[in-house]
């Protein structure tokens, strides 16, 4: 018979302020923990839609992003004789873009800073090759009128992308358009951009050079070959996997991730020395008691397994306040964040999200911390001498 | 047998606790004051660009979309006499690249005339600014830039464009700037980029950013309301910022780290204080008999306070030294050099940061000792005495 439950509740309770504190302590960290899941999940999620490896990035030789990149259009032509992208009625999928910026204020802090939005100019095609995304509210742009479509992600962290306020686009910012729709892309990083015509934006931007081809291969096609044609004498531009791209972009995120992690993995062996002192304490506060267990026939290994029980729902209930401190964050003070890419002058938004994986990740983790934490202590426990024990005072 | 005495027997009584606890501290205090040395770093950058008096001013949609050099000379037209300005300096990003490496140096075309007056904190002599007046392919670069690639005055290095038309132009280095506000910034001459744009087809005379050097805060206010009321409702309309706004767009743009260190070390210093606070109630608890004895034998109750609050200060004391100590030893030597976050490039531990990290520590101290002190002095003997651990 393994010792109830209700005997490790209450044991918890004996010491109230001790419990309460070193609670206090794994809360302080699972709370940030959930939030670098939060985030982390949200970039993942983002770039795991971006990650169709038969979609390529097509940019000139020297350009790091799509922003910094300008093919003159008899170089975009000699696309043409690529033989392995995949074809509708209207043609092979390939989409002539164009990327440039606008600075929108930052809602999250009322304006004060602004982030650079990518504004995309796309062709009919560019539906058909960025295949996810779909119009959420509104209708798609009109190429016959000054309009443009917004991306979910991009409408609900800037000012000024509802549907019907005019944006200020070309070069000097004198063109007008209007907003007729909100786009969504299964989360991924296009949602963070602002579309509209082709033609009509590189008249608005001065422009005779677009800024990417993005090509849909056909089903069957070797990436890997079709890059080597585009990178070799006939076409002579550069071209890179979705994914490819989005993990280049993505490492200065990632740096930040892991400054994250560092700081929350020593933060995490605070907390499991801060329990074992908790447990140790415990223990010695119990020595009679746990001979007692021993006595009417508890094993050295039920009293063991009793302690860690009781480490772990001390931390786990910590862990829950944690994550529920993070919940309230998240809602009081927001959720959205963005960050440019590592060489894309725009930037990418995030919404951060617990989710229930997110939940049950942070708590798994509060578990492995109470078990290490009470892993010595408990080790004591199951040792107390047991006539010893019961003589003392 | 003096307090010190008594204090530092029982620190030693239960040495496990006392360990487990420095631990317990030391670890978040060593995150403290790393976080708190990088914002430390960051206010002292930016009261430091404060002081430069520089206004940024560049096309209203965004940064990216250029304004023509004629610029310039309306707005230095707009304070002839310069009363308010000492020079505007126009500047076009290049975000070049040494060949073979991914990382894109900030470097920029600076108009090679007023280069030197409004960006003063470069601290180049007579001498410095003669040869970059000389030299056409002059580049004065920050030091964190110059060890990054093992560069020394007097080379010549080449640097790959990342924009359009991705010009490689040879540079002669003919400054390292250490100063902390230049450190990973790459200055060369406007006019060398605009001959090698010529050459290479695209004659396009076009800045980025203005930087305009202000006379005083009042001038620089007032320049940046006038400067964008001029240019209203032209084909180059402007928005003018001061130096300290212009960097917070990209601060967030970075993913806002300045924020991230604030928050962990609040979050830090809930966390030592939960450790101290708690560490400090068992120890009370099972000394309660030990503090009824000292009542018994006649210290006061003020003494007994003492004892009980002088622990725990020395607790968060040592448990600061063990966890500040390693870290400012540590990152002394290295300064984590490849950090590279906009104007920070190095990690180095700041005086203040020492400083605030101690004082946090004791104020922890403090409170987490404050209540089981207080209980002690308040404890009436003969329950003391009779109470079991």
């Amino acid at each position: 018979m393994a010792l109830p439950i209700s005997y490790h509740w209450r044991n918890l309770f004996v010491r109230k302020t001790t419990t309460a504190l070193t609670m206090g302590v794994v809360a302080a960290v699972v709370g940030v923990f959930a939030w670098m899941l939060g985030f982390s999940a949200a970039l993942d999620d983002s770039l795991s839609v971006a990650s169709d490896d038969r979609k390529l990035i097509v940019l000139k030789p020297g350009a790091t992003a799509e922003s910094n990149s300008a093919i003159p259009i008899e170089d975009y032509n000699r696309l043409n004789q690529l033989t392995e992208l995949a074809r509708t009625d209207a043609g092979s999928l390939q989409s002539p873009e164009m990327l440039v910026q606008i600075s929108l204020p930052r809602l999250r802090d009322g304006g004060r800073t602004a982030a650079n939005v990518a504004v995309r100019g796309v062709t009919e095609t560019a539906f058909r090759v960025h295949t996810t995304v779909k119009i959420v509210a509104g209708r798609t742009f009109n190429p016959a009128a000054r309009e443009v479509i917004v991306g979910r992600a991009a409408a609900a962290q800037f000012a000024g992308l509802q549907i019907g306020s005019t944006l200020n686009l070309g070069y000097s910012g004198d063109r007008g358009y209007q907003i007729v729709g909100h786009f969504s892309a299964d989360g991924g990083p296009l949602e963070s951009e602002i579309w509209g015509y082709l033609p009509s934006l590189l008249n608005a931007y001065n422009r005779t050079m677009y800024s990417s081809a993005n090509l849909r291969l056909r089903d069957g096609a070797d990436p890997k070959a079709v890059i080597g044609e585009i990178e070799g004498p006939a076409i002579q531009l550069s071209a890179q996997t979705e994914p490819a791209y989005w993990q280049e972009q993505s490492r200065n995120i990632r740096t930040y991730l892991g400054i994250a992690n560092f700081l929350v993995a020593i933060m995490c062996i605070a907390a499991v020395f801060s329990i074992a002192n908790t447990m140790f304490a415990s223990v010695a506060g119990r020595t009679r008691e746990i001979a007692m267990l021993r006595t009417i026939g508890f094993s050295g290994g039920q009293i063991l397994t009793g302690f860690v029980i009781e480490s772990v729902l001390l931390s786990l209930i910590g862990g829950l306040i944690g994550c529920a401190g993070t919940l309230a964050y998240l809602q009081l003070a927001g959720s959205t964040k963005d960050m440019f890419g590592s060489t894309t002058f725009t930037t990418l938004a995030f919404d951060i999200r617990l989710s229930p994986l997110i939940v049950a990740k942070a708590l798994g983790l509060v578990t492995l911390v109470g078990i290490i934490g009470a892993a010595v202590p408990a080790r004591r426990a199951a040792r107390v001498q047991v006539v010893n024990a019961l003589r003392a005072e | 047998m003096t307090i010190s005495y008594v204090l530092m027997q029982n620190l030693r009584r239960n040495r496990l606790r006392t360990g487990l606890t420095l631990v317990a501290f030391a670890l978040p205090m060593a995150i403290f004051v790393a976080a708190i040395s990088f914002v430390v770093a960051l206010v002292e950058l930016s009261a430091a660009s404060q002081k430069e008096l520089r206004l940024a001013v560049h096309q209203k949609t965004t940064i990216t979309n250029m304004l023509p050099e004629a610029l310039r000379r309306k707005i230095e037209a707009l304070d002839p006499d310069r009363q308010r300005l000492t020079a505007v300096c126009g500047m076009r990003w290049f975000g070049g690249r040494v060949p073979g490496e991914q990382n894109t140096i900030t470097s920029l075309a600076a108009d090679a005339d007023t280069f030197p007056i409004v960006y003063s904190d470069t601290n180049l002599t007579d001498a410095d600014v003669a040869e970059w007046m000389r030299e056409r392919r002059a580049a004065v670069v920050g030091q964190a830039v110059a060890e990054r690639y093992g560069w020394k005055v007097g080379d010549l290095r080449t640097l790959t464009s990342t924009v359009p038309p991705y010009l490689s132009l040879e540079f002669k280095i003919v400054k390292i700037v250490d100063n902390p506000t230049r450190q990973n910034f790459f200055y060369f001459r406007r006019d060398y980029l605009q001959e090698s744009r010529k050459a290479a087809g695209s004659d396009d005379p076009l800045c980025n950013v203005f930087w305009i050097k202000c006379r005083s805060a009042e001038a620089l206010r007032s320049l940046q309301k006038d400067i964008d009321a001029t240019f209203a409702h032209t084909p180059d309309e402007t928005k003018s910022e001061d130096e300290n706004a212009f960097a917070a767009n990209f601060i967030q743009a970075a993913g806002n780290i300045p924020g991230l260190m604030q928050a962990m070390a609040l979050v830090v210093v809930v966390i030592i204080a939960l450790v101290a606070g708690n560490t400090m109630m068992m120890s009370f608890r099972e000394r309660t008999r030990e503090l009824g004895v000292f009542k018994a034998i006649g210290f006061p109750r003020l003494r007994v306070f003492i004892i009980v609050l002088g622990e725990s200060l020395m607790l968060a004391l040592i448990g600061a030294l063990l966890g500040v100590l390693p870290t400012v030893t540590m990152l002394t030597l290295f300064p984590l050099p490849r950090l590279n976050f906009g104007p920070i490039t190095q990690l180095r531990i700041s005086p203040v940061a020492v400083v605030g990290s101690l004082i946090i520590a004791l104020a922890v101290g403090i409170a987490a000792g404050l209540w089981p002190a207080y209980q002690a002095m308040r404890l009436r003997t003969t329950d003391a005495l009779r109470s079991v651990a």
